[in-house]
């Protein structure tokens, strides 16, 4: 019947459009079954890392950024001056030696043999470039905006080897904060942004597959110790279970940013890193402007529960913004104690004069900040409504947290005491306390004068007097600002496969520095 | 045809503008990314410098004539966060979602169309409750659960796949195509189930069954031909859906594809890279409706734009409302979504 | 001729109404086992709904340190741990009844509101045809094309994160899917015969829309109604999963799920068992929609007033020819 016709041309028509979508979509295979057939799993020599997210860039002027300086720093860059992160000494690396050749001027030698991964030799004005384009120049560097605000250097070349950094201000820091400026090769635009750079680091960027992967190959030029493996490949994961499985499974050698639950079993290292976490509080808001308030919230706090049910894995309970090991930590101060009924009675003593308590506080929390961050909230929420205060809890997304974060402050929400967590990685407490103590600065809400004068006289002290300056700071702070009320000091952990063996230390999460990773025996 | 075509593209084009505009003014209200990417203390200055740079302190008009100029000169933009150009992130990006969705819905209609069919054969049977049943629960299992559970025991447990990535030849496919397959499977096996029934039962299932055809004769050649139409339909929004909506999956498994870009560049104020995102999914999402339309058309002669004749009048042909038979209506294929959505 | 003349369709069912071998609605449910059972557990949910919150809250909200991820019949610290405890130490049980009230409230706020605004609307294009039907339809291709999470994410951000945004986004998002299905529905029946009876006599269009259209178009609309408090429940729980749903203090079976994903190893009672919540109600919603589109639907009711034995006999039969 002349019926079948029609319908088996449709059913060819039909058959001939899948099949061509089909061989279409496997044609195109090509993304998802990269070009590096090799890569990855297979190879014995290489070392492969799971990171959290991608390094958006891998700039190194950049590089105080966590996700960029993870894989940058000391492995594809390196900066003149390395900070030890266990001892806190600064040890040299580009730079042989320096001194402080004047109130505002500092020497610095270059070493010498040292070459670019492309080629051009290092020197004193290669130094000079790269210090030239991170801190003087329009690029808008992060480590411009963190470690050295609006001054700038002066820098130069006086010979190969010898070059000379001058400060507007007299800064004994210098070489502390030089650290954190990666070298890169003179060839580099002054321009614009680099994604790719150019270093003397044991490896060189091989490939980076955008959304996928970054690969990288060891210098076989490197100045040092040859580095023990030969390729390192970055990957990224966002649910810690995933990363903590690419370990367990064999996948992967190193995952960062674990936590217990993700299921990591004897494979997980914890170690402290430099993060802190505090509420900090909208000093000029009522009622969190009546000192009493202040205090009373972390009365309410019980650091010891939290710590030891929620983090149980090594955190330590925090009486300060910076933990040990920071220039600058006072040991003496005591945290504060757990007492439910003080801090009921404070608040009732400060409404019974006018001051009005019974204000909605937001408290701010940015989601996924780190492991159990919802759950903290939770916590802080219901004990500070323990005693007679009503808190909002709100989490935001990092941007949102931002606004809350840094100047300009959100002013029209009421009063504020947010969750922060605070890194100091440069292991000297002015990073952290001209943070967030000095009155105007970015991350302060309000200051005391009193406490600004000492700030100010501390960042100019070196050695024992800075450290006892520094303790002074944090000791008045306690006592008559209480712009914060801190929680403890964080431990972080690293998945590590039996394939490596590496000492995790506290600067570990901002700077992975692959020449410490070794095959285990 | 191609009167039909020219007509879609045509209606097409003013929603697709409608879309990016949306983006683009929900997007500028999500706040100032300044803080996000720059210094922590960095100064007033430094902010307006940054506004500047990005045209992002100009009144809202100015700024989507200067997207749309720019549109038509084929320039999207730039990413705030990694600095490329926003349409290659996104070229490059969608074709590993556009994979995993065509694979994943080809399966799953297959798969469907297999236990949907062999459900109907017997109904109320025994085959029957258990499909339903199954099928009931793989569309509501949520996947994000079913993706970290199948990496701990197939993973980790078992390990026999791996768990997540892109590298790793064909088994890197299974688990994400398993999470992502299972409510379309659970859908449209209960559509096709149901649109067999009802097609079985029909008079010319049992002529065919009479004049002596093999059952496997009578349940392709003459029963899924016309059972396929309301689950094309439903196959068809499942598929755009998913093109819109792998980011669960991506994100689980660290699949480089269109839905963790837009999340990400939400979740980070990266307007450029959003726009450009949402203007590749929208224009694909466009061009799988047309296609779906047409492939309806295709299927069955009633529907075709250029015939305009009216469907008979029979009763028997109007019986079928309960279980999503098509419609069509004088404008041509303008289908509906079956009961079943 | 007298004005209103019934078409001869609903003549005929007003007779098979009148029979006497016609049984109630009730009846029919409780001879069909599956649908009983599901209607009852939809009935136990929605109890827990309405009072769960009344009777369990504070349960609900106290956080012990001391009583963390207990397992499932821990009864050693009190009933309450009945299906155990979560990060926080509190009672699972207790959480899981509380959270269903915002569940369901959040589930059935949004399919309700985009059931009624799109079948409303779809069933005005559709009727009406011509320059309505087509910018009713490239409205849906835009909602249905754009991005449901950044409206998401600017909703909540803009406005106040809360459960009502929540809904808003939700019930936007799903509006196209009955917008399509009204209208199809509706310029079909239009352009039937009884709709066409009815116009010739004069009948006026809002009686032709509510006495033909909406009672045909209503068993397609509620059993798509009941598929989509599925994919909302879904939908909510992967808002909770990208940190963007209903956010703690307020808790939902999809925050609970999302939240517990990071104790599947050691505590996995805190994700499944909100997780089998989820999947009992939505089943039992579908089971129950199932039977309910074959007993309102005069054409198909048949099937279920037969005996049991009868009627896999008949459809046996219907299928073998």
């Amino acid at each position: 019947m002349t019926i079948s016709s029609p319908r088996r041309t449709t059913a060819r028509i039909a058959a001939g459009v899948a099949s061509v979508a089909a061989l279409g979509m496997l044609a195109s295979c090509s993304v998802a079954n990269s070009e590096s057939a090799g890569g990855g799993s297979s190879s014995d020599d290489t070392l492969r890392v799971v990171l959290q997210q991608e390094p958006p860039t891998l700039e190194a002027c950049d590089a105080n950024l966590t996700s960029t300086g993870v894989v940058d720093r000391s492995t594809i860059t390196e900066p003149l001056i390395e900070r030890n992160p266990t001892s806190g000494e600064l040890e040299p690396l580009l730079s042989t030696e320096w001194e402080q050749t004047g109130d505002t001027e500092w020497t610095f030698t270059m070493r010498e043999g040292v070459t670019f991964q492309d080629g051009t030799p290092f020197d004193a004005e290669a130094a000079a470039h790269s210090i030239d384009r991170a801190v003087n120049g329009d690029l808008g560097c992060d480590v411009e905006g963190y470690i050295f605000g609006e001054t700038d250097l002066g820098v130069e070349a006086v010979d190969a080897t010898t070059l000379v950094v001058t400060t507007p201000e007299p800064d004994p820091i210098l070489p502390l904060k030089l650290s954190f400026i990666e070298i890169v090769s003179p060839e580099t635009s002054a321009d614009e942004m680099v994604r790719e750079p150019i270093g003397t680091g044991p490896y060189a960027i091989d490939e980076w597959q955008a959304g996928t992967s970054i690969t990288l190959a060891r210098n076989d030029d490197y100045w040092g110790d040859a580095p023990a493996f030969a390729n390192v490949e970055y990957q990224w994961r966002s649910e810690g279970s995933v990363r903590a499985a690419m370990v367990t499974s064999g996948e992967a050698d190193i995952a960062l940013g674990l936590s217990p639950e993700d299921g990591i079993g004897d494979l997980g290292v914890s170690y402290p890193n430099n993060e802190t976490i505090a509420l900090r509080f909208s000093g000029q808001t009522a009622p969190l402007d009546d000192i009493r308030v202040r205090q009373a919230i972390n009365y309410a706090i019980d650091r010891e529960g939290i710590v030891s049910s929620l983090y149980p894995d090594g955190d330590v309970v925090a009486a300060q913004l910076v933990p040990e090991g920071i220039v600058g930590h006072n040991p003496d101060l005591e945290p504060w104690p757990y007492e439910p009924d003080e801090a009921t009675a404070l608040i009732e003593e400060a409404k019974a004069d006018g001051v009005p308590v019974d204000t909605k506080i937001i408290m701010p929390v940015r989601t996924a900040q780190f492991p159990k961050v919802s759950e903290l909230g939770e916590v802080l929420r219901e004990q500070l409504s323990q005693v007679g205060l009503d808190v909002e809890l709100r989490m935001v997304d990092t941007t949102q947290h931002l606004q809350y974060q840094t100047a300009p402050f959100v002013t029209d929400e009421g009063p504020i005491a947010m969750l922060i967590q605070h890194g100091n990685q440069a292991g000297d407490a002015q990073f952290s306390v001209e943070q967030y103590m000095l009155t105007g600065a970015a991350q302060a809400e309000f200051g005391d004068p009193e406490l600004d004068a000492l700030i100010e006289e501390a960042a100019k002290t070196t050695g024992d007097e800075r450290q006892a300056a520094y303790e002074e700071v944090f000791a008045f702070e306690r006592e008559n600002v209480v712009a914060l009320a801190p929680i403890a000091h964080q431990t972080a952990m690293l998945g590590l496969s039996d394939r490596v063996s590496y000492e995790p230390n506290s600067s570990t999460g901002d700077e992975l520095r692959i020449k410490e990773v070794s095959p285990a025996e | 045809m191609w009167t039909y075509l020219r007509k879609r593209i045509l209606q097409s084009a003013l929603p697709l503008v409608a879309v990016v505009l949306g983006v683009f003014v929900l997007a500028r209200l999500t706040g100032d990314p300044s803080k996000l990417y720059l210094p922590l203390n960095a100064t007033e200055q430094m902010r307006a410098d940054f506004a500047e740079r990005n045209g992002l302190d100009r009144p809202i008009w100015e700024q989507m004539g200067d997207y749309f100029l720019g549109v038509l000169r084929l320039d999207f933009g730039e990413s705030l966060r990694t600095g490329e150009n926003a349409a290659s992130m996104v070229l490059r990006a969608f074709p590993a979602t556009l994979q995993l969705a065509g694979v994943t819905m080809l399966l799953a209609i297959v798969i469907a169309v297999v236990i949907g069919s062999w459900a109907a054969l017997k109904p109320n049977g025994i085959a029957d409750r258990i499909v339903s049943f199954f099928s009931m629960v793989a569309a509501a299992v949520p996947d994000f659960w079913f993706a970290i559970l199948g990496i701990w025991i197939f993973a980790i447990t078992l390990g026999w796949l791996p768990t997540s990535g892109v590298d790793g030849g064909a088994a890197v496919w299974v688990l994400p195509i398993a999470t992502l397959m299972l409510r379309p499977v659970g859908v449209l096996a209960q559509i096709v189930r149901g649109s067999m029934v009802t097609v079985m039962g029909q008079p010319y299932v049992k002529v065919a069954r009479s004049r002596g055809a093999g059952e496997l004769r009578v349940v392709t050649h003459h029963a899924l031909r016309n059972a396929a139409a309301p689950a094309l339909t439903v196959a068809g929004d499942l598929t755009v859906s998913m093109v819109n909506g792998a980011v669960i999956v991506e994100t689980i498994f660290g699949w480089p594809g269109i839905g963790k870009l837009m999340i990400d560049s939400i979740l980070q104020r990266d307007f450029a890279v959003l726009q450009a995102a949402v203007l590749i999914t929208a224009l694909a999402i466009f061009a799988l409706n047309i296609i779906i339309d047409l492939g309806y058309a295709l299927l069955d002669p009633r529907v075709r734009p250029a015939s305009g004749s009216r469907r008979s009048s029979r009763p028997g042909a109007h019986a079928e409302a309960g279980t999503g038979a098509e419609r069509r209506n004088e404008n041509g294929t303008e289908k509906k979504a079956a009961a079943h959505v | 001729m007298s004005e209103n003349v019934t078409p001869t369709v609903t003549v005929l069912t007003r007779k098979a109404r009148q029979g006497s071998d016609r049984p109630s609605l009730f009846r029919l449910l409780l001879r069909d086992r599956v649908a009983a059972v599901a209607a009852a557990i939809l009935c136990l949910v929605v109890l827990a709904a309405i009072f769960g919150p009344i009777l369990l809250g504070d349960l609900a909200q106290r956080q012990d340190l001391a009583t963390r991820n207990l397992p499932p019949l821990s009864f050693a610290h009190g009933w309450e741990y009945v299906l155990g405890s979560d990060s926080l130490g509190r009672s699972l049980f207790a959480r899981i009844v509380a959270a269903t009230g915002t569940t369901l409230g959040v589930a059935v706020s949004a399919v309700v509101v985009s059931a009624l605004v799109g079948s409303i609307w779809g069933m005005w294009a559709g009727f009406h045809r011509g320059w309505r039907e087509t910018v009713s339809m490239r409205i849906a291709d835009v909602i249905m094309s754009f991005p449901s999470l950044l409206l998401a994410v600017v909703i909540l951000y803009v406005f106040n994160p809360s459960a009502a945004n929540i809904v808003l986004v939700l019930a936007i998002t799903r509006i196209p899917i009955y917008l399509r299905t009204a209208r199809a529905d509706a310029a079909e029946l239009r352009s039937r015969m009884f709709v066409d009876a009815a116009r010739n006599f004069g009948t006026k269009q809002g009686t032709i829309v509510f006495r033909h259209i909406v009672p045909n178009v209503l068993p397609t609309l509620v059993t798509l109604a009941t598929l989509e408090l599925c994919y909302v429940m879904l939908a909510e729980s992967s808002l909770s999963f990208l940190g963007i749903g209903i956010q703690p203090p307020d808790v939902s079976w999809g925050l609970m799920v999302a939240q517990g994903r990071q104790y599947l190893a050691d505590a996995w009672w805190q994700s499944v068992l909100p997780g089998v919540a989820i999947v009992v109600t939505t089943v039992s919603a579908n089971v129950l929609a199932a039977w309910l589109r074959l007993a309102t639907d005069p054409g198909q009711r048949w099937r279920l007033q037969q005996k049991k034995r009868r009627r896999r006999l008949i459809a046996t039969a219907g299928a073998r020819g």
